[in-house]
Parts: structure tokens; C-alpha cells; sequence
């Protein structure tokens, strides 16, 4: 479950914010932000695809770094944002 | 592909047959029919774009609806540049909505007479009072000479914009979010194209500690000299938590209304607008960014704008001719001599 939500979350930064370089030396922990992948607004074009592939409404008090700001985080958000029940369903 | 000799580039140049990325574009691969893989990537969202469009434009509604009014002063606060974009904005806020706006412009030392012009005729025809902020000249000629002497920030930034568009994007973008927290303004209005931001970022509430993680990557980014000088541009620490209950709503609302070039302008006619003849192909205001378009096709073998102006061919707002046109053609040498000029970059 965990690797799978990882891929799309690597696959989406990579085709949106490196525009489909390798993304190689992109760490799960790297921050985003200072690494300059994306700014403000871009964290809300990824807020954008979470809620429109998980199903999910991000709320204006979630919109912090520690949810939002590295692969790592976005995944362990989306976790704790998922209902349980629909986990089997990603692994389709 | 499409192929260019001798424009631009001093060699064949392949494009894209759908959308004008060039092959030196970071990470492009083109298919048999030489189609890139952003014109493939997008095709599904472009399907779905009007029906997404109609539901942003019922989004503003009700969010202008809920807030008009509100504040004490204004309803709104306007990046304005006197360009077409936001000038067209200001006009489509006034017009459709009737908001109390602020325009604020930042004077880059670099604003054209036309535009100057253009954005004393636009504010007093649509009754709009404007501010213009202008820091000294010697401050932003060390950070404008700086972004053309170095990429001063980090490369996916760079894939969007030139190093100094985004040197005096990123001023702007913060001094209007300054000038709305303390003035408890709830809209901040941005004149993007719709190739310049995704329609999903065309509407969200900007969060503070995100604001702030953002503002001091680019700092630190900076070198030492010129991010001591510029703080005072910035938001300051404190405010993230005082008005971490006022952050605004950023809106730029040409991602979702009808974008036609000539239209437009036409439209801009009714208040007095005028196309300036004094700028280059890819602005309506500034006399810099001819220079900063030269420089960075000189870095990066690819023209800054080229990934707005193919996305907005790719949602057909734009002709394939005409994006060509505006990034395939020289840069005029008298425009990029007069900024080199000016920064003392000779």
C-alpha cells in the first residue's frame, strides 16, 4: 500500500515539477520546498491530484509542510487521510 | 518534428508538431508523429477542461459572494503590471463582480511609458485606486544583475520563467500578500495566463506556514549580500503567526474565463488601453524582460516562456503560428541592449 501511494507521488512530482527528468537523486525525505521542486504554488497543484485520485478534501489547516512538503510526508498524510476500506483497492 | 534553421538557435531546432516545446526542453521525448510527451501527459485533463472551467467560474462566485464587502476597505488586491493580462483582470473583477479593488504596482525601474500610461488611463476609467511601490534602483539592479549573471534559483523554478522574472515575480507576489495580511484584505488577484498556472491552483487559500517555508528557501537562496538588503520586502517573521487566521485567497481567474488574445485587447480598448509598441513579444510592461528572455536562452538553450505559451497552444486559447511567432522570433537587440545598459552589464 505504502509503495504504491509512494510511486504515484514520485511519478506526479517527476512529471510535474521536473517535467520527466529521472528524479534519481530525489530522496523520500528531500523537502520539496527547499529543494526548489515546488513553491507555494505548487503545493497546491499536488493538493489538487491527491484530493482528485484519493478522494479526499484537504482542509485549509492541513496545507503545512509536515503533510505536504516531501514524499515521505505526502504519503504518511494520505494514510492517515484514507479510510481503511479503500486500501485494498489501491493495490489494484 | 517541425524543424527551425537559424532562428533562435544557431542550429536545426526540433518541435513539438503539437505545442512548440523544442527538443532542448528539460526531460522531452517526442513520439512517431513527434508529438511530446506534455501534449500526451495533458490530453485527458484538456478533455475535461470546459467542464472544469464552468465549475472554477462558480467556485469565484461563490467566494466573492461570501467575502464582498467584508473587509474594511477592499474586497481585493491586484498585482498590476498595466500589462494585458492584468489589466484584463482588474477589468473582469470589476466588471463581473464589482469589487473594491486595490491595485498594486511594482516598479521594477523598467515599466514602459506605454504601460505607465496604461495603468493611469485603466485605474481611473474603472475608478480603481492604485499604489505603486518602487524600491531603490540600486537594490534591484544588484538582484536583477545578479539573476543575470547566475542562476540564482534552484532549476525546476527555472523551467518557467527567467531568473529575473522570477526575481521580480517573487517581490510581488510577497509584498501583495504583505499589503493584504495587514490591510485584512480576503482576495489576492494574480493577471496569470491561463499557460502561466494550472487551472487547479487557480483558487486556494495560501497557507501560512507553507508561505513561510517558501519565502525563506528563497532567501537563503540568495546570495548573502543581496537577501540582507531585500528582507524588508518579504513578510516578516511575526506575521505568519499574528495573521495566521488572515491569510487570503489567491485567485487568478484567466485559468478559467474565455482567454482570447484579440478579443482581449479589444475589450481593454473600452477603458482606454493601448497595445504598447515599446516592449517585446512576451510582455505588455516591461522594458527587462527582453534582456532576461536573452539571457536565459543563452544558460538553458530554451526560451523561458516556451512552457506557458505551449500550454496555452495545447488548450488551443493561442494558434500554433502565433506561439511560434512569440518565442521563435530574435530577441530585439536595442531592448536587450538598453536593460544590459542600464544594469551596467556591458
Amino acid at each position: 500500500m505504502r509503495e504504491t501511494i509512494i510511486r504515484d507521488v514520485r511519478h506526479f512530482i517527476i512529471e510535474n515539477f521536473l517535467f520527466g527528468d529521472s528524479g534519481n537523486g530525489l530522496k523520500e525525505t528531500d523537502s520539496l520546498l527547499e529543494k526548489g521542486i515546488i513553491d507555494s504554488t505548487g503545493v497546491l497543484e499536488l493538493v489538487s491530484h491527491l484530493e482528485e485520485t484519493y478522494g479526499f478534501r484537504v482542509e485549509d489547516e492541513e496545507l503545512i509542510p509536515e503533510n505536504l512538503d516531501s514524499i515521505a510526508n505526502v504519503t504518511g498524510y494520505i494514510l492517515r487521510k484514507l479510510p481503511r476500506e479503500s486500501f485494498g483497492s489501491l493495490h489494484a | 518534428m517541425t524543424q527551425f534553421k537559424g532562428i533562435l538557435l544557431e542550429h536545426t531546432l526540433k518541435i513539438c508538431n503539437r505545442c512548440i516545446l523544442p527538443e532542448t526542453f528539460p526531460g522531452i521525448h517526442f513520439d512517431a508523429a513527434g508529438i511530446c510527451n506534455h501534449c500526451t501527459r495533458e490530453a485527458p485533463a484538456l478533455a475535461k477542461a470546459g467542464e472544469r472551467k464552468e465549475a472554477y467560474r462558480r467556485r469565484l462566485d461563490d467566494l466573492i459572494a461570501g467575502v464582498r464587502g467584508s473587509a474594511p476597505t477592499y474586497d481585493a488586491i491586484l498585482a498590476y503590471s498595466g500589462g494585458k493580462d492584468s489589466s484584463y483582470t482588474l477589468k473582469l473583477l470589476r466588471d463581473r463582480y464589482d469589487l473594491r479593488i486595490l491595485a498594486l504596482t511594482f516598479d521594477n525601474h523598467f515599466i514602459s511609458p506605454a504601460a505607465a500610461e496604461n495603468i493611469r488611463t485603466v485605474t481611473d476609467r474603472l475608478l480603481v485606486d492604485c499604489v505603486t511601490f518602487k524600491p531603490p534602483w540600486p537594490i534591484l539592479r544588484d538582484l536583477f544583475a545578479s539573476a543575470a549573471l547566475e542562476d540564482v534559483f534552484p532549476a525546476p523554478t527555472l523551467i518557467r520563467a527567467s531568473a529575473i522574472c522570477t526575481a521580480c515575480i517573487s517581490m510581488v507576489k510577497s509584498l501583495v500578500l504583505k499589503t493584504a495580511l495587514e490591510m485584512s484584505i480576503p482576495l489576492v488577484a494574480f493577471g496569470w495566463s491561463p499557460g502561466q498556472a494550472p487551472i487547479q491552483s487557480a483558487i486556494m487559500r495560501a497557507s501560512s506556514s507553507l508561505t513561510c517555508q517558501s519565502q525563506k528557501t528563497l532567501l537563503e537562496g540568495l546570495p548573502g549580500g543581496l537577501a540582507s538588503g531585500l528582507g524588508r520586502y518579504f513578510l516578516p517573521d511575526g506575521y505568519y503567526e499574528i495573521f495566521k487566521d488572515r491569510f487570503p485567497h489567491n485567485v487568478h481567474p484567466l485559468a478559467f474565463f474565455d482567454y482570447d488574445e484579440a478579443e482581449i485587447v479589444a475589450e481593454l480598448g473600452k477603458v482606454g488601453w493601448k497595445t504598447p509598441a515599446d516592449t517585446d513579444t512576451n510582455s505588455s510592461n516591461c522594458l527587462l524582460n527582453a534582456f532576461a528572455n536573452q539571457c536565459h536562452l543563452q544558460r538553458h538553450q530554451f526560451h523561458p516562456y516556451v512552457w506557458e505559451i505551449a500550454n496555452m497552444v495545447r488548450q488551443g486559447v493561442m494558434s500554433r503560428d502565433e506561439g511560434i511567432q512569440k518565442i521563435y522570433t530574435d530577441q530585439d537587440p536595442a531592448q536587450v541592449g538598453y536593460a544590459r545598459t542600464m544594469l551596467g552589464l556591458q
